[in-house]
């Protein structure tokens, strides 16, 4: 499948130029960082937009191919422990592109931020060590979310992806087009930063992709921030032993939750203009 | 073949992308200023792009110390235009963000928290006389501000005459809302702490800002209404008819809004040098986060508190008074007062920092310059002690002018247009106030609402139609007591309140009246004896009541029979 080493190979160009950005990031100053990074390195903005493009594209990717996966019937193809790893892949590899965001330092960062801490607070018995342990402590610096970024959630992000395509490291050709296609985007899309200072009155958005989430939330109890996308992962995974009815019913369970969830990005992005 | 093509289309739009992002590039690299990138231990680099020295206020707000974004907000991080301007504050110091400007933390947090309280901001006394005199309210009391009205939807005739005639001089007026009062100077603090451009000044992009605050800010606003800062200055307002007709000794002059005046004698404390910060305490012009309803009672320096007697506690010494913005003040200017120096206070128990006693007696000390003027402290002599006179307020003698507008008349009407502060705009219809002349002359007296004897002008006299606003029409006679700092250190003449008309009508204030029956009869009755015993140290005025006893009893030389004198039933 094309797509599914595409995928793997954005997750290279993103991990590049994840490294090649790291020296220009502070996790005291983030925002002032980047800021210089932006505005005052050379060619600085182009590198974070390949960085942040090339990881976008591997979530995109990711969810393509498993939509792919899903309409060919073809996840019995996978031994049910490496097909419930592949499922993993998603919220991973959310996780890893939170961190990235919540990296920026900026109002929409911050904000971002608090609202992960109230959502993992909410998991019970683990909640506030689970926060602590992803997202630091409230006050300290934005190092352990860069770890978790840089380390623990592209390092699984990688290994599920290397499992998944029975392969260390993607093809050669795969990875060039990725980084092809990268450059293409981010000569031209701009990644900007948000508001230092949250204006007054605005809303504040979240990432894009969770913009969904960050909609019902608006109506929900936080604890609804880890169990609706746990009850999809759920339903994805359970797929691989089910069939006929039951296989659709989880299916049209999966393909409501993504229109509910396209449903809220649209009404947030529409509140907030 | 496929993957050949495949590639080639890739490069093909890769490239497309480099050269997109090579004139961002280029675009990036000509914006960068080349100024340093930090100003006061902090990135700042809005300083890399702002390096001219006109840019710079200078003093304790100079760029190296504070940056540009401590006051104009925005984005101190960014070096694109765009993302640095984004979220400014064009005008520091407005009151709307003056929390993340002048009053973060680390800088004004506590004044900038009194000044939204201040009357200075609420205006709720122009708002309550103002509804009084439209006959909206009972009485010209009450909390509500000029913001309230002018947040007003539908609004009554008399806040529709806030909202055009009165709504320019309050604090959150902000710059572009037709700002002839704050000169564009800004509103909130800066309304008073940004120098003013002068007319025919170089333009200079930020003027100094602090907290020395000359008379020509102060000008703006209070050279209105009772026009207190006009007559300090020794001028009083006419109408274009009386422009060039000033009477004897009155020079025509040009107000610095265009308006006519008249020259008269400037307040003796204007001839001395002093400006109105030099009197007037922080509690005064900030307030004290208590919401007044009228400025006699946010202003806490009195004459006495100068020039004596002092009021029972209100001299202590420097180790007794507690007031942690003089404290502050006096640091931020270098000085310290000895614990165990005397201080004198205003009402509320605010230092007068600037009075301090010498060998030689008290000096009072120029803020903006520290010339030191000898403050001289009244004298208990007769003129002073005069029996009868216990309730006279300094400037009930002192006050030797004040302006007044005998007849003035307010109509609306709906043709043409006139600003509206509440919409920021040119709005229909139109108020329109004309007098048949103002005058400057020797002030009527009336009985505050504290009980003492002070000048009085006719505030509000007026006819007003507001008919065609949906109002009524109604004929006011109001006085307003009040001190028209006009003082001279001589006192006006015994017969100018002995022998004169007084204030009639009801007062701008609840408890502020004009002399009763028996204060006005006890009043005449000593005009009559002046002619004769014009000195206050004369023997008549030891005990007034005891001489009149005297005369009736025959045993006086005093040969006047005319109406009123000793010989008459007023006596």
């Amino acid at each position: 499948m094309i797509l599914g080493r595409l995928t793997f190979g954005l997750l290279a160009v993103a991990v590049l130029s994840g490294l090649a950005l790291a020296p220009f990031w502070s996790a005291a100053r983030p925002l002032e960082s980047l800021e210089a990074l932006n505005g005052a390195t050379p060619w600085g903005f182009f590198l974070r937009a390949v960085h942040a493009l090339s990881s976008w594209g591997f979530l995109a990717g990711t969810l393509a191919h498993l939509v792919e996966v899903l309409a060919r019937r073809s996840e019995r193809k996978l031994p049910p422990g490496v097909w419930w790893r592949s499922v993993l892949l998603l919220p991973v590899a959310v996780l890893a592109l939170l961190g990235g965001f919540l990296m920026r330092g900026d109002a929409e960062a911050q904000a971002a931020l608090a609202v992960a801490r109230e959502i993992a607070a909410t998991v019970p018995i683990l909640g506030r060590g689970l926060g602590a342990l992803l997202l630091g402590g409230p006050g300290g610096d934005l190092a352990a979310v860069a770890l978790h970024h840089a380390g623990t959630f592209t390092l699984l992000a990688w290994l599920l992806t290397a499992e998944h395509g029975r392969a260390l490291a993607p093809d050669l050709r795969s990875t060039v087009l990725a980084a092809l296609g990268s450059f293409a985007a981010a000569g031209v899309v701009p990644v900007a930063l948000g508001p230092a200072v949250a204006p007054d009155g605005a809303l504040l958005l979240g990432p894009w992709y969770l913009l969904g989430l960050q909609g019902m939330l608006l109506h929900l109890p936080a604890a609804a921030g880890w169990l609706l996308p746990l009850s999809l992962l759920l339903a994805l995974g359970a797929t691989r032993h089910l069939e006929g009815r039951a296989r659709s019913a989880l299916l049209a369970f999966a393909a409501a939750w993504a229109a509910a969830f396209l449903a809220f990005t649209l009404r947030l992005l529409l509140a907030a203009r | 073949m496929y993957r050949a093509r495949v590639l080639v289309a890739f490069l093909l739009l890769a490239l497309a992308g480099l050269l997109a992002a090579l004139g961002r590039e280029r675009q990036r690299a000509a914006s960068l200023g080349r100024g340093p990138d930090r100003a006061g231990g902090k990135a700042e680099r809005c300083v890399t792009c702002h390096v001219r020295p006109e840019e710079d206020p200078g003093g304790a707000h100079a760029r190296a110390a504070v940056g540009c974004s401590s006051c104009h907000l925005g984005n101190p991080l960014a070096f694109d235009k765009a993302r640095a301007h984004a979220g400014m504050e064009p005008e520091p110091g407005a009151l709307r963000t003056v929390a993340r400007t002048c009053g973060r933390a680390g800088c004004h947090p506590r004044e900038a928290g009194r000044v939204a309280s201040s009357l200075m901001a609420r205006a709720s006394g122009i708002v309550s006389v103002d509804r009084f005199a439209f006959g909206e309210i009972p009485e010209p009391r009450g909390t509500a501000s000029i913001t309230d009205v002018l947040a007003k939807g539908e609004r009554t005739p008399e806040e529709d005459h806030l909202a055009r005639l009165c709504a320019g001089c309050h604090l959150h007026a902000l710059r572009g809302n037709r700002d002839d009062a704050i000169h564009g100077n800004g509103s909130g603090c800066s309304a008073c702490h940004v120098a003013r451009k002068l007319p025919g000044a170089v333009p200079r992009p930020h003027p100094p800002v602090d907290a020395r605050v000359t008379d020509d800010r102060c000008l703006g606003c209070h050279s209105r209404s009772g026009r207190i800062a006009l007559t300090y200055e020794g001028l009083y307002e006419v109408e274009r008819s009386q422009a060039g007709a000033c009477g004897a000794g009155g020079e025509a002059a040009t107000l610095h809004d265009g308006r006519p005046a008249c020259r008269a004698e400037a307040d003796v404390h204007r001839l001395a040098g002093l400006a109105c910060v030099d009197c007037h305490l922080h509690t005064d012009l900030m307030g004290d986060g208590r919401a007044y309803e009228h400025a006699e009672e946010q202003v806490e320096i009195t004459c006495e508190a100068c020039h004596g007697p002092v009021r029972e506690g209100g001299e202590t010494t420097w180790g007794g008074a507690r007031d942690p913005v003089t404290t502050a003040l006096l640091h931020s200017r270098g000085e310290t007062r000895p614990p165990a120096e005397r201080v004198r206070l205003g009402r509320r128990g605010t230092p007068l920092w600037n009075l301090r006693p010498t060998a030689t007696g008290w000096v009072t000390f120029r803020k903006g310059q520290g010339v030191a003027l000898a403050t001289k402290q009244t004298p208990a002599d007769a003129n002073h002690l005069l029996r009868g006179h216990e309730r006279l307020a300094c400037s009930a003698c002192h006050a030797a002018w004040a302006p007044t507008c005998d007849s003035c008349h307010t109509r609306f009407e709906p043709a043409g247009t006139q600003w509206d502060f509440a919409k920021a705009a040119e709005a229909k219809g139109r108020w329109v106030e004309s007098s048949d002349g103002y005058a400057a002359r020797e002030p009527a007296l009336a009985v505050r609402a504290d009980g003492r004897i002070a000048p009085a002008v006719p505030g509000m006299a007026m006819e007003l139609d507001a008919t065609a606003a949906g109002g009524a029409r109604l004929s006011r006679n109001l006085w307003s007591s009040y001190d028209p700092h006009s003082t001279g250190k001589k006192a006006r003449t015994c017969a100018s309140c002995h022998a004169a008309p007084r204030a009639t009508g009801p007062g701008t204030r609840v408890g502020q009246r004009s002399l009763d029956a028996k204060e006005l009869a006890r009043v005449a009755a000593v005009g009559p004896c002046l002619s004769c015993h014009a000195k206050a140290s004369d023997r008549v005025w030891r005990d007034f009541a005891a001489s009149r006893e005297r005369l009736a009893r025959g045993g006086s030389t005093c040969t006047f029979r005319g109406r009123g004198g000793p010989g008459s039933s007023v006596l």
